[in-house]
């Protein structure tokens, strides 16, 4: 009886995100005894603070942690009151930043140039590299937490350690799949979604004719857009280099062709106005149900699904499903990388920082961590990928199944500088942007091969 | 210009009721959409079958977020704190340079006027870098004189050139004559020229004042860690999740940070404007 | 501004000092303008010369920040963005993007100046309502731009879909040409009130009787205007000009907000470009981007000072 209201109240607290003092309150709300108590902080992560008082190591001083904000608000809420209470426990006064991530990387250029700033920044995949000489190295822990996991996805190798090196402690990354409207879909006569990029590109135009076409954006952003042009640039036979990091292989004949078939697909089954849109564009173009699929991370089905959040719509939730990456003539593919938390050289607080790091890259404390991201957060090993927070939910398969398709940027090569400056500067996005804006596949892929020279030949 | 005639009433719609129409539709509308989108549920924000021009439910659901779940309080004292700051430190220096140049005729003056404007062609882009490095040198990281002493970069050149005219405007007989009774020339400056000036110091200091209400690199990059945030930085980092925008309450802040600042200033804005007469027109 | 403030009483006590002071007159006034100059010089050296003299060393190097070691390579960057297909983009948009805005808003902010210069209820109110596009922050009132521009939330679109103008929504930011015209208007909106207070403060400075003697002589309006009120208003309206060129071709955030460069760099200024390519580390290349301004705004500069000055 007592048990019964007990887990009742760990659902509720875990839903609602209880406080530790609304716990304590509804459970005497409730009348549970004191042990059910104890199980029910346990349960919601109130258990540490329960046992606070006597710090477990007193490790002084401050440390600052940068990160970009997080796709789920929830999550980004979590971790500032995780990273607090870490530094109750170890005396350390921990402040947690959190920063639009467009600007994460000229704020972290910035503050490592004048060598002060934040004591652990979160990188976008690939980045480690170009701060390498900057970072304290971190191959004990991080070969530890590869274990743990199960050994790394190669994504994870390939864009968070430098060359074999680990200098970060990956955590993971944003993934991607075809969020679509399983009403509308059917409607148009497609009961399974299309497993090829061109059914897919078919099923789109039939569905613009309805009013409600594919959306992707193809302007100038480092998260949406990439997620599919890079891809389908894969699917369609070419990729930025050769394995000798230095042999640009973009312009093939397959992508040409692979290309030309987007243009046509532009034109029939998308939303013209993705060509502006910026990593939010899609979010409310499918929100406010204007389009009937697009490429995203899990964050948009999440907040439909969500009755606390501001963009809550069951409705709508009810009619989403997520499936992986189309195929095209020469794979399936998803373009994947790990972020990480790295801790900078300067940091005069490096104890504390790897002692926090040596915490967070703890099995049951990352747990706690991405089921509070919903599982938004894909893990950097296969053995975390069985978690119920990525199994529970049928419509959230395929953003674990992808993993097994990931891809770097700069493949077949690793994620380096060269091909940090490629995505930055957009070439791969913009030749898609390109031809669908002349209608000229070949000379958008010239032009294209041309700027990736530049930066893979200087 | 005056009006003459028997068309009068006429001539009053084609010069001034028509065209300030049009520019209170032009100047005023984000203005008003920005107003409507704080106001709306997201709901309806998202409902594209809704007139999007008017409100169907109201809620101050977005501004109490703001307050709730940001620190907007906190953002818009640092504000404060670093716009004054700056402004206080920028009008002391420019009454001085402006009054040197202005007033006084010394080997190198047109030099050093030339040069102080030309630090007006240095664009931010450039200079944050390096500018990161001097305020870390300086311990000035993430504290407000990180700010109040990199803005007045931007500020001098201008309230310089302002208050160089302004200054000239002012007779000279009449520091000279205090200064024949005996007063010093700083005495003669400050209790003459000074109190005289007051309006070409306003403008100066209104014009300093928004600019840096709302600078945006500068603080992100020397001042935007925990609670030291500005206004514009805080509410774009809490208020942009990732790919979602959190339209309402962003909308919210942007009315709570420039309609009270232009009530405050619709008092004042004819000093400013005659200020700005006297130093524009004889710089 | 005419009250002519009371002689302070102690003023007649300093006597002695003050015959002093007239003496050694000319060599004290030197002086003391140099040590007037002291404060803001100081401040300016720091956190400007300096800053802009290590940027310009470090344009000409080939400095990653993370990076270790860096080689003098003189004005290889330059170079190396002269061939750059992007950065002949961005030169052309920054010219587009200066050289469209900057006509509207200035004729934009005479007509605006004109209107507030009459007599009217209320004039206060509407002179610091008008202000409004300049007093709020740019990151904020960017995005209520970004909002209206919305592909799917832009209630410009509605209207004309409600009009029956059109079926689909309108591009406006993922269509080259669109997108520029798009952020021309969002910069005009911004830099209108500028205008219109600096050459407002001007009018006032038009003597009436001058207007109504040329009215009385027969002149028209638009006679009246070049023959009375433009020789006063025109080193402020070359002024403003002056300093809304320097912004424009400098500006950063407003196209960091709307399009970010894009789409495929077609909206790419100078400041965005550079900011991207210190998202990568290179401060080199970001360094010379910067610099490239400096040459073009020196010119205008020189171009404007000297109408100015020739009036003088």
């Amino acid at each position: 009886m007592s048990d019964e209201r007990a887990q009742r109240l760990i659902a509720e607290a875990k839903t609602l995100r209880y406080s530790r003092r609304t716990v304590l309150k509804r459970a005497a709300a409730l009348g549970l005894s004191a042990p059910a108590i104890a199980g029910v902080l346990g349960a919601t992560g109130h258990a540490a603070a329960a046992q606070s008082g006597t710090p477990a190591v007193n490790l002084g001083g401050s440390l600052n942690i940068l990160q970009g904000t997080y796709f789920v608000p929830a999550a980004q809420d979590f971790f500032t009151k995780q990273a607090k209470d870490w530094g109750k426990q170890n005396g350390v006064d921990v402040t947690t930043d959190y920063i639009n991530w467009p600007d994460l990387q000229p704020r972290t250029t910035s503050a490592v140039q004048a060598g002060s700033g934040p004591d652990i920044v979160e990188m976008w995949p690939g980045i480690p590299y170009l701060f390498a000489d900057k970072l304290v190295d971190m191959t004990d822990l991080a070969e530890k937490w590869g274990q743990a996991n199960g050994g790394y996805y190669d994504w994870v190798t390939k864009t968070a350690s430098v060359n074999g090196q680990w200098k970060t402690m990956p955590h993971g990354t944003s993934s991607i799949a075809v969020i679509y409207r399983t009403d509308l879909f059917k409607a148009a006569g497609y009961d399974t979604f299309p497993e090829t990029w061109e059914d897919f590109f078919k099923a789109g135009k039939a569905l613009k004719a309805a009013g409600h076409p594919l959306g992707q954006a193809l302007g100038q952003s480092l998260g949406d857009p990439p997620s599919f042009c890079y891809p389908y640039m894969w699917s369609y036979g070419a990729m930025e280099v050769e394995a000798d990091g230095k042999t640009v292989a973009f312009n093939k004949p397959t992508f040409v062709d692979g290309m030309n078939t987007f243009i046509q697909a532009w034109k029939d089954a998308y939303d013209g106005t993705g060509l502006g849109w910026d990593d939010t564009g899609n979010n409310s173009a499918y929100l406010a149900g204007q389009i009937s699929a697009t490429l995203n991370g899990s964050s948009i089905y999440l907040s439909a699904n969500d009755p606390t959040s501001k963009d809550s719509n069951p409705e709508l939730a009810k009619n989403t499903n997520c499936v992986p990456l189309p195929k095209g003539p020469t794979g399936q593919f998803c373009n994947l990388g790990s972020r990480s938390m790295g801790l900078l050289s300067y940091s005069k607080n490096q104890d504390a920082a790897k002692a926090f790091l040596g915490w967070f890259f703890s099995i049951d404390n990352y747990k706690a961590w991405i089921e509070a991201y919903k599982g938004y957060i894909i893990p950097t090993g296969p053995t975390l990928a069985t978690e119920p927070v990525y199994t529970s939910d049928p419509k959230l398969k395929a953003f674990i199944e992808v993993a097994k398709y990931g891809r770097n940027q700069g493949y077949a090569g690793p994620s380096n500088l060269k091909s940090a400056q490629a995505a930055a500067n957009y070439v791969i996005v913009n030749t898609f942007a390109n031809a669908v804006q002349n209608g000229d596949a070949k000379s958008a892929i010239e032009q294209g091969a041309r700027q990736l020279e530049r930066y893979y030949g200087r | 210009m005056a009006m003459v005639g028997s068309n009068r009433m006429q001539n009053r719609w084609i010069q001034l009721y028509i065209p300030l129409i049009f520019f209170l539709l032009f100047l005023i509308f984000p203005f008003y959409w920005m107003l409507i989108v704080s106001l709306k549920p997201d709901a309806d924000l998202l409902n594209t079958k809704l007139n999007p021009f008017l409100l169907y439910h109201v809620t101050i659901g977005h501004y109490t977020y703001l307050f709730t779940n940001t620190n907007f309080v906190r953002y818009v004292w640092n504000t404060m704190v670093v716009t004054v700051g700056s402004t206080v430190l920028s009008l002391f220096c420019s009454i001085l340079i402006g009054y040197a140049l202005g007033r006084f005729r010394f080997r190198g003056g047109g030099f050093l006027g030339s040069a102080i404007f030309l630090a007006y062609l240095v664009p931010p882009t450039l200079l944050f870098i390096p500018l990161s490095q001097v305020v870390t040198k300086l311990d000035l990281y993430n504290k407000y004189w990180a700010l109040i002493l990199t803005y007045p970069t931007f500020l001098i050149p201008f309230a310089s050139w302002l208050l160089m005219g302004y200054f000239r405007t002012i007779a000279r007989d009449l520091e000279d004559a205090a200064m024949v009774d005996g007063a010093s020339r700083l005495q003669a400056m400050r209790t003459i020229v000074l109190p005289l000036a007051m309006p070409g110091v306003l403008s100066a200091g209104i014009f300093c004042f928004t600019l840096g209400w709302n600078e945006f690199l500068y603080a992100l990059v020397f001042m935007g860690s925990g609670n030291m945030k500005t206004v514009p930085v805080g509410v774009v980092t809490d208020l942009i999740r990732a790919d979602v925008y959190f339209w309402g309450s962003l909308m919210a802040a942007g009315i709570l940070g420039s309609v009270p600042v232009a009530i405050a200033y619709s008092f004042f804005v004819d000093n400013y404007i005659s200020g700005l007469t006297a130093g524009a027109t004889k710089g | 501004m005419n009250a002519v403030p009371a002689q302070p009483e102690e003023l007649s006590q300093n006597q002695a000092q003050g015959y002093t002071v007239a003496r050694s007159f000319w060599q004290k006034e030197a002086v003391l303008a140099y040590l007037f100059m002291v404060p803001g010089a100081l401040i300016l050296l720091i956190f400007m010369a300096y800053p802009f003299f290590y940027g310009l060393y470090i344009s000409m190097t080939d400095r990653f920040v993370g990076i270790p070691g860096s080689h003098f390579i003189w004005f290889e960057n330059y170079r190396y963005l002269l061939d750059d297909p992007v950065f002949r983009k961005v030169v052309r948009n920054t010219f587009v993007y200066s050289f469209v805005t900057v006509p509207f808003k200035l004729v934009l902010g005479l007509g605006l100046a004109l209107v507030l210069n009459q007599q009217f209820r209320f004039s206060r109110f509407f002179r610091a309502g008008l202000l409004l596009p300049w007093i709020v922050p740019t990151a904020i009132s960017t995005l209520a731009f970004l909002m209206l521009y919305n592909g799917t939330l832009s209630p410009i679109s509605w209207a004309f879909r409600h009009l029956g103008l059109m079926n689909g929504n309108i591009n406006f930011l993922g269509d080259p040409v669109n997108a520029i015209i798009s952020i021309c208007v969002a910069n005009i909106w911004r830099g209108v009130p500028f205008f219109g207070i600096s050459i407002l403060a001007g009018l006032q400075a038009v003597p009436d009787d001058l207007h109504e003697a040329a009215a009385l002589d027969g002149a028209g309006a638009w006679r009246r205007f070049w023959a009375v009120t433009w020789p006063v208003i025109r080193n402020i309206v070359l002024i403003s000009t002056l300093f809304s060129i320097i912004w424009t071709f400098a500006d950063f955030q407003l196209i960091y907000v709307l399009t970010k460069g894009g789409p495929a760099n077609s909206t790419h200024v100078f400041g965005t470009y550079s900011y991207q390519t210190l998202g990568v580390t290179d401060l080199g290349t970001a360094a010379s981007i910067s610099l490239y301004m400096f040459p073009f705004l020196a010119v205008f500069a020189i171009i404007l000072l000297f109408y100015v000055r020739r009036e003088d």
